[in-house]
């Protein structure tokens, strides 16, 4: 299915790849991208979770895992967008800035179920540090998720499910 | 003299837990709750429980409220008990580490969640109460205060907290417990906010007054239909509990924090 004919309010379930990456991480792709540099991370065509995950348990791929407030970085959606991000994945409802930005580009946001990281960790199958390991929690991480629940929460035309 | 390893072990176990089961009050909602997402969300409660993982991937920051009876005598400052249980919580289980050093510069990772933050009052006796809240960064983010005029009326803050959740409520995991901490001075309120948060669903603020303030706060935020994830289904809030202190004649300061759907709290009680 294509991202552009996905529609507000949607449910689907998502099997295959996506990348962690959460506040700090973007702040540092952000300087590295000014600074004129090529990012550690290739993000074309790839779908970002905002997320930052617990310790992995012995003998299990990732630990509980879960989306964090998106909204806390619309600032950096744009930048996303322009290095190929298809769709983000978190929580929360998001700024009039972002929803314009997803209208824009035609990419969509969805929300996945928050406080439900002991659930969500058993539908990741494989999790690996892809860069910044020294952030720790919020490193940058590939996972690769199995019939992940998501919900469309504001679609390629800007329509979103949240109220005004 | 209450010896410290039991002080450590009996919080160790309340902090375990709180991480791990779900609140007995906020099942029984959860039970009932049939909207988005909802079978994912039973699903968790049973998970994390079966297999010892936390219910949500942010572990927090514990909070902790000491009521420290006078005549308590301890081994070590109580701050140096309740953050070595801490560090050897969030070492042994597979919870996430979410405490950096310095806030704005080297926001380093401190490797072992401490410090906790710790209040303690000291009160009348021998026993000594310690209550925790395991806060999540995105609910502590909502928490806002407001030095109001003092001639601002009970509509001017029912105004005040139900703009602040219409705007922000959907991102901090509804439904949501709100604590309000009204007057006192602007951490005051604060705290206060804090300490609402303690309490049960059913408990109610002594004062007939602003005992009806909570009931009717709960249900305009409740016709506010944000409901559960901020998907417009199921509640928006579970309880709003204030807190009150006398304040000075220019004053009205009034602070608001809530607690996501998780509500991980906890209370255990020694005697001398």
């Amino acid at each position: 299915m294509r991202i552009e004919d996905l529609k507000a309010g949607q449910e689907i379930r998502y099997s295959g790849k996506l990348i962690v990456m959460r506040d700090q991480a973007q702040r540092r792709l952000k300087e590295i991208v000014d600074r004129g540099e090529e990012p550690p991370v290739d993000l074309r065509g790839q779908i970002v979770f905002y997320a930052g995950p617990a310790k992995t348990p012995s003998g299990k791929p990732v630990g509980a895992i879960g989306p964090t407030t998106s909204a806390r970085m619309d600032d950096y959606l744009e930048m996303l967008f322009d290095l190929g991000v298809t769709a983000t994945i978190g929580k929360g409802k998001r700024s009039k800035k972002a929803i314009e930005a997803c209208r824009k580009w035609k990419r969509v946001y969805f929300v996945t179920p928050s406080g439900t990281a002991a659930a969500l960790s058993k539908r990741v199958k494989k999790s690996r540090v892809l860069a910044f390991e020294d952030l720790g929690p919020e490193a940058v991480y590939e996972i690769e998720v199995e019939d992940f629940p998501l919900i469309v929460a504001i679609d390629s035309s800007g329509n979103t499910i949240f109220r005004e | 003299m209450i010896n410290k390893h039991v002080i450590s072990e009996k919080i160790k176990r309340a902090i375990i837990e709180a991480n791990i089961k779900i609140n007995p009050e906020v099942e029984e909602i959860i039970e009932r709750y049939e909207g988005p997402f909802s079978d994912i969300i039973k699903e968790n409660c049973r998970v994390s429980k079966e297999e010892k993982l936390p219910l949500c991937q942010d572990t927090g920051i514990v909070e902790f409220f000491v009521f420290m009876g006078h005549e308590v005598k301890l081994e070590e400052p109580i701050e140096e008990t309740l953050n070595r249980a801490v560090g050897e919580v969030y070492s042994e289980y597979p919870f996430r580490y979410s405490i950096v050093t310095d806030p704005l510069f080297e926001r380093i990772n401190t490797g072992t969640n401490t410090p906790a933050i710790v209040h303690i009052f000291q009160v009348k006796g021998k026993s000594l109460e310690i209550r925790f809240l395991v806060k999540g960064g995105g609910s502590e983010n909502l928490t806002v205060l407001r030095m109001m005029t003092p001639t601002s009326d009970v509509e001017k803050v029912k105004e005040f907290v139900i703009e602040h959740i219409k705007a922000h409520g959907a991102k901090a995991c509804p439904p949501l417990h709100v604590g309000i901490g009204i007057g006192g001075t602007a951490d005051k309120a604060l705290l206060l906010s804090k300490l609402a948060l303690t309490k049960s669903f059913e408990e109610r603020n002594k004062d007939p007054k602003y005992a009806e303030l909570e009931k009717e706060l709960e249900e305009e935020l409740n016709f506010l239909v944000i409901g559960f994830q901020g998907l417009g289904k199921g509640i928006t809030v579970y309880s709003v509990h204030i807190e009150h202190f006398p304040t000075h004649i220019a004053t009205l300061p009034v602070a608001v924090s809530v607690d996501c759907y998780l509500c991980r709290r906890g209370k255990v009680t020694f005697e001398n």
